[in-house]
């Protein structure tokens, strides 16, 4: 009973301290999450607001993209669509070119994450550098990010003290993070300084106004954009949303959620270009209004991607984001990736307990682990289904259809409590690996019913 | 079919629910003493708030706070320190190497220490680019929640602006916190016209 994610999280959970130190740094950040949270008596208010809100936008999205779209281009903006991330990366390349533009610098975009947007602009030339610190670390090792708010979680500061020194010429054993974060800063400042042209993510896109927010707290979607005389913004058609009302409430539960912070440091409103300077938006489907058609998913299109369900959740923090075989990792990863391809990224729906935390910490309310439950439900017709669970759900199936049968297992069942340990647990107890069986009692609780010892 | 028309058609054929807009009425935290709040807030993100007091200069608290800041880059009149004008650079490159950007903050908010900043001058990589922030922001400015700051928030023509919640920072080293990543190493809010 192996997927690809249970191989890996088993190969990851070798190191041991590695893994109690991923496990503490994201329970950390849960538990800032929490201690913001109950501060505001209208959480819970706001998590449902925040959830219906998004449910209405979702489903009035053409209407909203609308009057988002032709909102920014009476502000002047030019607004591309994008059907796919292929017309995504193109129509970004064919902007760079049209200004001569050789070196981007960019924010943290997980959408250009999902469209492979560097590589396709590297291969055609293009100096791409990524300004967020987390993000920088992780390109400089040539790695993907293995968590969507805090992408160099998993590494240690003499990883990231190493890479320095190779990359950037930072004194040598000098791991101290504020010493390597000024040693980013110059760096990063002079590649602002001498950028053609900045690209940002969108956190929202607000239709009344046709802002387009974007929220960091580095400032380096600041510096990407106040520089370089051309502002290109990668924005999913699923960030849209009606108006600042709306607004209010997403900045009051975004960084809440992700961080534990009231706020980022940052939430910046781009109307328009600087004056002489061009503003691009590319509105992005890659997927997104095929997934409006799926009545039992289509909820994950509500997603602000503010990491809360990886924070809480047991099996992301004791296996790591690489462990999901989708770019997006943890219980939102497992749904977007069904989405994107069920037969490509099955093996991801096993990391779930069902302990439903992360449902209960999501800003939009997504029912993200019912999802995965129903995500299973349909891996037989797939043919994805587990063939050792195949077998013992219908040996279970034919016990519990002959009561004769299971009373004669259950009288012997306490048998099994003396068994030698070598023959209880191996290959083929599936159940076994990693967990004890219980210890059967002597007298089952329908035999101590029917003798009337318990009533 | 351009692909505009083609994702919006596709949008209509495949959106399976039909949910109204909830009325947006929180009812939100206030807090007694917002000003206050604001200035707790702005200290628990890392920044430093003032009460100007009536026999107090800006001018001077600013020198007391950075004494050792040469390039002092401000477009408001009542700076009279600075030494350098944001409106008239040519290029925004040329701001780099400021010390200390003194600009004006239009909302401050007492639940998280935001303080929205509307461009007021020609580059608005001054707000960005330099080593420390100093904004100014008058007491009766200060509301209590987010609900109350977008209710009242204004652009101006340059058509940006941006809430500002202490200096930059960044924990992605080990989840270690490190103010000044890639933008002010430092912000203080001066809060004038306090009676």
């Amino acid at each position: 009973m192996s997927t690809k994610h249970t191989k890996a999280a088993s190969a990851f959970l070798l190191n041991k301290s590695r893994a109690q130190f991923l496990n503490q740094s994201i329970w950390y950040v849960r538990e800032k999450r929490d201690k913001v949270a109950m501060q505001l008596a209208e959480w819970e208010e706001l998590r449902e607001l925040s959830s219906s809100i998004k449910c209405h936008t979702v489903t009035h999205l053409d209407t909203y993209l609308e009057q988002f779209a032709s909102q920014a281009e009476t502000n002047g903006v030019i607004v591309h669509w994008a059907k796919d991330a292929n017309e995504h990366n193109k129509i970004v390349y064919d902007i760079l070119q049209q200004h001569g533009a050789k070196k981007l610098v960019k924010s943290k975009s997980m959408l250009t994450e999902e469209c492979h947007l560097n590589n396709y602009l590297i291969n055609k030339g293009i100096d791409v550098v990524e300004t967020d610190l987390g993000e920088r670390i992780l390109q400089l090792m040539q790695v993907a990010p293995s968590h969507i708010v805090m992408p160099a979680i998993h590494l240690k500061r003499q990883q990231v003290g190493k890479l320095f020194e190779d990359k950037l010429g930072s004194e040598p054993g000098n791991s101290d993070p504020t010493y390597l974060t000024r040693v980013a800063r110059l760096h990063l400042r002079n590649e602002f300084m001498t950028a053609d042209a900045g690209l940002t993510g969108a956190n929202f896109g607000v239709a009344a106004t046709g802002d387009v927010v974007v929220c960091t707290n580095e400032g380096n979607a600041d510096m990407s954009t106040s520089l370089p005389p051309l502002h290109i913004v990668s924005m999913g058609i699923e960030k849209v949303i009606p108006d600042y009302r709306s607004l209010a409430v997403f900045t009051r539960l975004l960084a809440r959620s992700a961080t534990g912070q009231p706020s980022t440091t940052y939430t910046s409103h781009f109307r328009k270009a600087r004056p002489g300077c061009e503003m691009h938006i590319v509105l992005v489907d890659n997927g997104r209004s095929d997934i409006l058609a799926n009545p039992q998913h289509w909820e994950t299109l509500k997603c602000l991607r503010c990491g809360a369900c990886m924070n809480t959740c047991p099996v992301y923090r004791r296996s790591g984001g690489y462990s999901y075989t989708y770019f997006i990792p943890g219980p939102i990863g497992i749904n977007l990736g069904m989405l994107r391809s069920p037969r490509a990224y099955s093996d991801n729906v096993s990391a779930c307990s069902l302990c439903c935390s992360c449902d209960n910490v999501c800003p939009a309310k997504i029912n993200l682990s019912e999802q995965i439950y129903s995500w299973r439900q349909g891996l037989d017709a797939i043919h994805k289904a587990d063939p050792m669970k195949k077998i013992i759900s219908s040996g279970l199936k034919y016990l519990y259809g002959h009561p004769t049968l299971y009373y004669m297992g259950l009288k012997y069942a306490p048998l099994i409590n003396r068994l030698p340990r070598n023959i209880l647990y191996n290959r083929l107890n599936a159940w076994g690996k990693g967990r004890e069986l219980p210890t059967f009692a002597r007298k089952s609780f329908s035999e101590m019913w029917k003798k009337g010892i318990v009533r | 079919m351009n692909s505009k028309e083609s994702i919006l058609s596709n949008i209509r054929k495949n959106s399976c629910a039909d949910y109204e807009m909830p009325d947006i009425a929180v009812a939100a935290v206030r807090y007694d003493d917002s000003l206050q709040q604001f200035i707790d807030m702005t200290k628990a993100v890392g920044g430093n708030a003032h009460v100007v007091q009536v026999d107090e200069d800006i001018n001077d608290l600013i020198r007391s706070y950075y004494p050792e800041a040469v390039n002092i880059v401000s477009n408001l009149p009542e700076v009279t320190i600075a030494t350098g004008n944001p409106d008239v650079v040519a290029k925004p490159q040329d701001l780099d190497g400021t010390d200390v950007a003194v600009v004006r903050g239009e909302i401050g908010v007492a639940e998280n220490g935001c303080v929205w900043i509307p461009q007021a001058v020609k580059e608005k990589a001054v707000y960005f680019i330099a080593e420390y922030l100093v904004i100014l922001l008058s007491a009766d400015k200060i509301v209590n929640n987010m609900h109350e700051a977008y209710d009242m928030l204004q652009f101006s023509d340059y058509g940006f602006g941006t809430f500002i919640s202490g200096p930059s920072k960044t924990a992605d080293i080990e989840q270690a916190l490190v103010v000044g990543a890639q933008s002010a190493c430092g912000v203080t809010v001066l809060i004038l016209n306090h009676r």
